[in-house]
């Protein structure tokens, strides 16, 4: 397993909301946020983070990239010339992470390049500009006035912005919005030759699907608690959603209750005019063996997806089936132990 | 390259982003047509002031002349900086900017001269044309105390408007706020202090319009202290001989002071706290 370079022990931030009243016009009080999050990224390895709207993802981001100054806890960091993990402040964190913020509306007459200088100039690295700009493919658009770039070229323009100053953390929130089918390729290319490099990438994404194949760990965020991470196979064991098998066949739907042993369960079943499908967890290695002497006419057999959607609703207890968009209304979901500030 | 590089560097791009903007060159015809075109009338050999005053040395043409400043200058402060953190906030760069390692502290410090610095070199170089069609119209040059001091407090009065729009601006969530705040300080300093010098005035039981009532002019200079276009007025009355309203020079460099600090604090105080 690759070594952790930063972490997060139980760290907090609640963000201050209006709280009026004749006494104090101007008081304040504790809203959302995170709550005792721990958290490892790891070197080289991406990291995705999944959650509902609300979720606290951004807030999460937000507290990586040194914006947020965290109300409990601590962050540690360790470089690979040192050998102790060292608590890091919001400042030295911001020069080891590069942060893509989601949907930064770039506008006015500035230029591509002047714009990602002047960003360089704070980072103390304008001198790199150009191959960066080459890295996102904007070189031939350094020139371009901000205000004609489309949306898949701002994007690519927040990710230059990121990438200022080879950080060794790259924080990216949203960053497929925008980006055309080819682009999000080669923008996976370019992810994967990061983390080649060591660098530690979390991608925060409501594209849950085409994240699938890009993580190499997922955290799953719900209302500003981190309820589970790790790969997608611990995931899927946490939650019972690995070994499973989709079937298809034709004719009558086979009993499964006579045929399913101890070791595998029926998740699902649909019939139609055309036959039947089920959903199977199955551990029992003569399954198929049982269901052709069982005289089931199989059409199709088949191991079921990861689901990262899946997953979440079995996190956060949301049916899959009654899913909305009231996603944040709190009839729907377990608490994890919130300790001190439930 | 260290912290002080980094500052000057970012400082330097937010000046030349500001002065070679659109909207400099907008303001630029209108900041000629106040400041040297004020001088230039200013100066005529000819001219009678209401009350008839007759400008007879450089010094005082220049103090007539910095109505072109309260009037025109402030303003332009004003609308080259009411957007200089809500702009960047509501397209979400300013989470980028805040998100670099470089101080908050530093950030506000490389907005303020930035923006400050941008508006600055224009009107001083106006400012100093100025004092060359004085030369030339009336013949007369001030002295080098006079210059010193007519130029600093170009200076202070153009910070003091940069940072109440940036104060406006950082806390402002949407650019409209931002501009209402901004151009409303304006108007408030500029055209209805008077409304609320003769208020106290009338409160006091000091007779009001009777400009040579000496109750009226103490209250009067007093009460400028507490206006920036007051202050500015005061600090370049300390080089006219024939102007005495009460307050004496030291406390009007102090006031000056003060103006400038508390709102810089302020403003620094505030970026340190901000949430894009």
């Amino acid at each position: 397993m690759s070594e952790v370079v930063l972490e997060m022990k139980d760290a907090a931030f609640r963000h201050l909301i209006s709280s009026r009243s004749l006494t104090n016009p101007f008081g304040k009080k504790q809203g959302s946020g995170i709550f005792s999050i721990n958290l490892k990224i790891r070197k080289g390895q991406i990291l995705g983070l999944v959650g509902p709207n609300g979720a606290g993802k951004t807030t999460l981001m937000r507290i990586l990239a040194g914006i947020f100054p965290i109300q409990k806890g601590k962050i540690m960091y360790r470089d690979s010339e040192m050998k102790e993990f060292s608590a890091i402040s919001d400042f030295e964190l911001r020069s080891v992470v590069g942060h893509m913020p989601e949907q930064v509306r770039w506008q006015g007459k500035v230029s591509v390049k002047r714009t990602l200088e002047d960003i360089a100039e704070m980072r103390g690295v304008s001198y790199r500009v150009d191959g960066i700009l080459m890295m996102v493919g904007l070189s031939e658009m350094k020139d371009t006035p901000l205000d004609q770039l489309s949306q898949g070229m701002r994007q690519r323009l927040s990710l230059a912005t990121a990438l200022l100053g080879s950080p060794k953390i790259l924080l990216l929130d949203e960053p497929f919005n925008g980006l055309d089918p080819v682009a999000i390729r080669a923008f996976e290319k370019l992810l994967h030759k990061l983390t080649e490099k060591g660098v530690s990438i979390i991608i925060s994404s409501h594209r849950v699907a085409g994240m699938v194949h890009i993580v190499d760990r997922l955290a799953l965020i719900h209302r500003g608690q981190l309820l589970i991470e790790g790969t997608l196979k611990d995931i899927e064991n946490e939650y019972e959603l690995d070994n499973r098998i989709e079937i298809q066949g034709s004719g009558k739907i086979p009993e499964f209750e006579s045929i399913l042993t101890d070791s595998a369960s029926l998740l699902d079943t649909q019939t139609s005019e055309d036959g039947w499908l089920a959903v199977i967890r199955n551990q029992d290695r003569n399954l198929l063996k049982k269901l052709i002497e069982s005289n089931a006419e199989i059409t199709t057999w088949k191991s079921k997806d990861t689901d990262i959607v899946e997953m979440l609703c079995a996190a956060t207890g949301q049916n899959l089936d009654e899913i909305g968009f009231g996603v944040i209304s709190s009839t729907m979901i377990p608490y994890k132990s919130r300790g001190e500030e439930e | 390259m260290n912290d002080f590089e980094k500052l000057r560097s970012v400082i330097l791009r937010q000046i030349s982003s500001r002065l070679f903007s659109v909207r400099m060159a907008i303001m630029l015809p209108i900041l000629i047509l106040f400041i040297p075109g004020m001088a230039w009338g200013f100066s005529d050999p000819d001219i009678m002031l209401p009350g008839g005053i007759t400008p007879s040395s450089a010094t005082e043409v220049m103090f007539y002349t910095s109505l072109g400043i309260v009037f025109g200058a402030t303003m332009c402060a004003v609308l080259l900086s009411f957007d200089g953190v809500s702009r960047d906030r509501a397209s979400g760069v300013l989470e980028i900017k805040l998100s670099q390692p470089m101080a908050r502290s530093h950030q506000s410090i490389a907005l303020v001269m930035g923006h400050w610095l941008a508006i600055l070199i224009p009107i001083w170089i106006l400012w100093g044309i100025s004092f060359l069609i004085v030369k030339y119209r009336i013949g007369d040059w001030p002295s080098f105390a006079d210059l010193l001091a007519s130029f600093i407090s170009v200076a202070l009065i153009l910070l003091w408007y940069v940072l109440f729009s940036l104060i406006a601006s950082s806390h402002a969530r949407e650019q409209g706020t931002s501009i209402a705040f901004g151009v409303g300080v304006w108007f408030l300093f500029t055209f209805l202090w008077a409304l609320v010098t003769t208020m106290v005035a009338f409160a006091s039981g000091v007779s009001i319009g009777e400009e040579n009532d000496p109750k009226w002019i103490d209250l009067e200079g007093v009460l400028d202290l507490f206006s920036p276009n007051g202050v500015f007025h005061h600090l370049l009355e300390t080089r006219l001989d024939d102007v005495d309203r009460g307050v004496s020079p030291i406390t009007t460099w102090i006031v000056a002071i003060i103006w400038s600090v508390l709102p810089w604090y302020w403003f620094t105080s505030r970026m340190k706290t901000i949430q894009p």
